[in-house]
């Protein structure tokens, strides 16, 4: 049992390492960050940026559209600061589509998503940008978000708690206590390259797609595979709303607004290694054409940027798609007989916020520290924050 | 992606804290309708892992990637490979300039968003009140029940501070973003305090007219028009603050 | 130079490389004002001499003659119109008005300045 104030190292400084930062900085832990690039420099950052109200995944995946939906309403009051909330479009372009409108419906239904079918002349007036020959459209929650100022405003949060964030110090190693478990990293400091140790009570493993590589580096699997995919950023914001093709996910059936810019997503394959994933010309020529099916201008504007983002997809019998796109965390004593060390992987954007407070449960519960999770209750601090003026050097 | 792949030397600046800053040449072999940070990620990746440079979302939203591309302020993640050189070239990447550098290309943007934050920027407003007034505010309705909304156009990338010559000279000058988030809030809400704000020397009156800011902003924020046409303002509401009644003044400040 | 702000790095003002029109407009600024000041300087002491009397005035004109000194003359002229051409375009500017046609305000401004510079280059040196 935990009496003093407990310390927890935080590894990955994404949407989950921040978010979980913040929760356990305000249950009274001493957390201290250690992330080997910028913040949100790995998935987190490249993220297509959709605030899900989980409508794509209620048939398919129900309990990760109802974890969608209960955090996209919680983000949308405490991080309005980053969010462009206009709502979205379920829209069906043919025979195919209106068949899958009957599940779709009960599925929102059944998950408690509001969804309300919405007249086609009406939403043809409201995106006059929008393919003219759609058959049927429903109206949702979503929202459109910055993915860096998220994460810096649950950085700034944590901060404010007292959390220290150690950017651009890589871990290269875990250090053992006497009994074979985990009481602390080692890292680089790589702006000096200097190496530097870091103890703590408990270790949290939050690297999402690169989980499975750090918890090898003390020779404990944990089953993730980075699963990229694409995301095509073009030069004009031809829809307010986000437009999302109704049928079972697939590819490119998601256009977002940012900014000055329409982003249309993505694609799914699986690779070995996330540290580097080149840009394929043959999925850019895909993304157009599924871009260009829901908004047709989009065929003559031109492309802005491209990038890959790799999911963080928990490890198991099926791939891909159809893998489940809920979150896991993992006791390493209970899986692997090594106390100080807990791994949390999988997620979406949208669900930080809820991985952080399982995942801090979960510590507190290790601990016996009895501490509840307030992070849903409080506005997040301004992100800008996140750089408190005593720290910044002259 | 095209077929044909270009050999490009990659001259870039290196630095540990405090240490001696030096030049270090990759050559690659490189894709080149690939973006600059592309190929920073290619150096880090295969290359020299000790390469430290900042980034996250890889489509001009985040504003992290900005550097100098052969001595040109450049958002790297939206910047092809072929804009800025030729099969066989050689590109110079060096970090922004006006701000303190950590180590290679890594900067620290600390006291520019602390500077923000002062000038009470917001990074989401009504679509309408994002765009410059001298664009067609594109009018749409929202199925939010409220006016439709987007993050304005600012990505807080400090391209303008690196080129800006006033900012070159004196570090009190907060620089065109921070005058630019100025004048977007003043729009929003006519308050007495963002004229106090920027009506100093180390605000509008520290700019001497190069322009450049508007030259490599990578967003459309025009800030060049929006100190100039700041200025209109201050100076507007300094005029007329000599007829204001005194007790109104009393309760502008 | 460092990479941060200091007043020692205002040599970097002068420095036209990765610059856009905007910035030759700002050295073009300064150098003339630099000119015309030190112009003044020399105008105000060359007047000195005179107050010395006719025989100073007659070599003064003498010296006045020399080509080189025509060529310096020119040189202030153009300083003058160009420094007061572009200092409306910068006045106007900093009104409000022309701000996004502030390069091609340049452009003609200075066409117009090259045409009066050419104007009495051709007065200076075509008569005696």
């Amino acid at each position: 049992m935990k009496t003093t104030q407990p310390s927890a190292i935080v590894i990955g400084a994404g949407f989950t390492g921040c978010a979980l930062a913040y929760d356990l900085a305000q249950r009274g832990f001493l957390v201290t960050v250690v992330e080997r690039g910028e913040l949100a420099s790995g998935t987190s950052g490249r993220t297509h940026g959709l605030l899900h109200s989980g409508a794509r995944y209620c048939v398919t995946d129900a309990d990760a559209a109802i974890e969608c939906i209960q955090e996209n309403m919680i983000l949308r009051r405490i991080a309005k600061q980053c969010i462009e909330y206009n709502g979205g479009y379920f829209v069906a372009l043919d025979d195919a589509d209106l068949g899958y409108v009957p599940a779709f419906f009960q599925g929102a239904q059944n998950c408690g998503i509001p969804v309300e079918e919405i007249d086609v002349q009406r939403a043809l007036e409201a995106e006059p940008a929008l393919n003219p020959k759609i058959l049927v459209a429903y109206q949702v929650p979503d929202a459109a978000f910055d993915p860096l100022r998220l994460a810096m405003a649950f950085a700034a949060s944590a901060r404010q708690q007292g959390a220290e964030f150690k950017t651009f110090h890589d871990v290269v190693g875990f250090l053992r206590d006497g009994n074979g478990n985990i009481c602390g990293v080692s890292a680089v400091n790589r702006h000096a390259g200097q190496p530097v140790d870091f103890h703590a009570d408990i270790t949290i493993n939050a690297t999402g797609a690169w989980a499975g590589k750090v918890a090898e580096l003390t020779g404990i699997p944990v089953p993730v595979r980075p699963t990229p995919g694409v995301m095509v950023a073009y030069e004009k914001r031809v829809t307010q709303r986000v437009i999302n093709r109704l049928c079972e996910p697939d590819d490119g059936d998601i256009l977002l607004p940012q900014r000055r810019m329409a982003v249309i997503g993505t694609t799914s394959f699986e690779v070995e290694d996330a540290d580097y994933i080149p840009v394929y010309t043959d999925q850019i020529k895909e993304m157009h054409k599924r871009a260009a099916l829901l908004v047709p201008e989009l065929e003559n504007i031109k492309m802005r940027g491209a990038y890959m983002s790799a999911r963080p997809l928990i490890g198991g019998m099926m791939s891909g798609r159809s893998l489940s796109r809920t979150f896991k965390c993992y006791d390493h004593r209970t899986d692997d007989g090594v106390d100080g060390l807990v791994t949390v992987t999988g997620g979406k954007a949208t669900t930080c916020r809820a991985m952080a407070e399982k995942t801090a449960d979960l510590v507190c519960q290790k601990l016996g520290w009895q501490r509840t999770c307030e992070t849903a209750q409080h506005t997040l601090a301004d992100y800008h924050l996140y750089y408190q003026a005593a720290e910044v050097t002259a | 992606m095209t077929e044909q792949l270009w050999q490009v030397h990659f001259k870039v600046r290196r630095q540990r804290t405090g240490g001696k800053p030096y030049v270090q040449t990759f050559t690659l072999e490189v894709d080149p309708e690939e973006y600059i940070l592309d190929a920073v990620e290619r150096i880090w990746a295969f290359h020299d892992r000790t390469l430290t440079y900042r980034h996250a979302c890889h489509h001009s939203t985040c504003g992290a990637c900005g550097m100098r591309v052969n001595g040109r302020e450049k958002l790297t993640c939206i910047t092809t490979i072929r804009s800025v050189t030729q099969n066989g070239g050689t590109v110079r990447i060096d970090p922004l300039r006006n701000f303190p550098v950590v180590s290679d290309l890594v900067v620290d943007m600390g006291h520019f968003f602390l500077r923000m934050d002062k000038s009470g920027f917001n990074s989401v407003a009504p679509v309408a009140a994002a765009c410059l007034p001298y664009e067609q505010p594109q009018s749409a309705e929202s199925s939010t029940g409220r006016k439709p909304e987007r993050l304005v156009d600012c990505i807080e990338c400090g391209l303008c501070i690196s080129v800006c010559p006033a900012a070159n000279t004196d570090k009190e000058y907060v620089g065109p973003a921070v005058l630019a988030s100025l004048h977007l809030m003043y729009s929003q809400n006519p308050s007495q305090e963002f004229i106090n704000q920027a009506d100093d020397h180390t605000g509008l009156w520290r700019c001497h007219s190069a322009y450049e800011c508007t030259e490599v902003c990578p967003s459309g924020v025009d800030p060049a028009w929006r100190i100039m046409d700041m200025r209109k303002k201050v100076m507007s509401d300094r005029i007329k603050s000599i007829f204001r009644p005194r007790s109104q003044e009393k309760k502008n400040v | 130079m460092s990479n941060q702000p200091q007043s020692a790095n205002w040599p970097r003002w002068f420095d036209p490389r990765s610059r856009s029109l905007g910035t030759f407009g700002f050295i073009l600024n300064r150098v003339t004002a630099l000119g015309l000041t030190l112009y003044l300087l020399m105008h105000l002491i060359a007047l000195g001499q005179l107050a010395k009397g006719a025989d100073a005035y007659d070599g003064f004109i003498a010296l006045v003659k020399n080509p080189l000194f025509k060529l310096g003359e020119l040189l202030v002229i153009a300083a003058g119109v160009i420094h007061g051409l572009n200092g409306i375009r910068i006045a106007l500017n900093s009104f409000g008005v022309g701000v996004r046609y502030q390069k091609s305000t340049f452009i003609v401004l200075m066409a117009v300045a090259v045409l009066v510079i050419a104007f009495f280059a051709f007065k200076m040196f075509s008569e005696g």
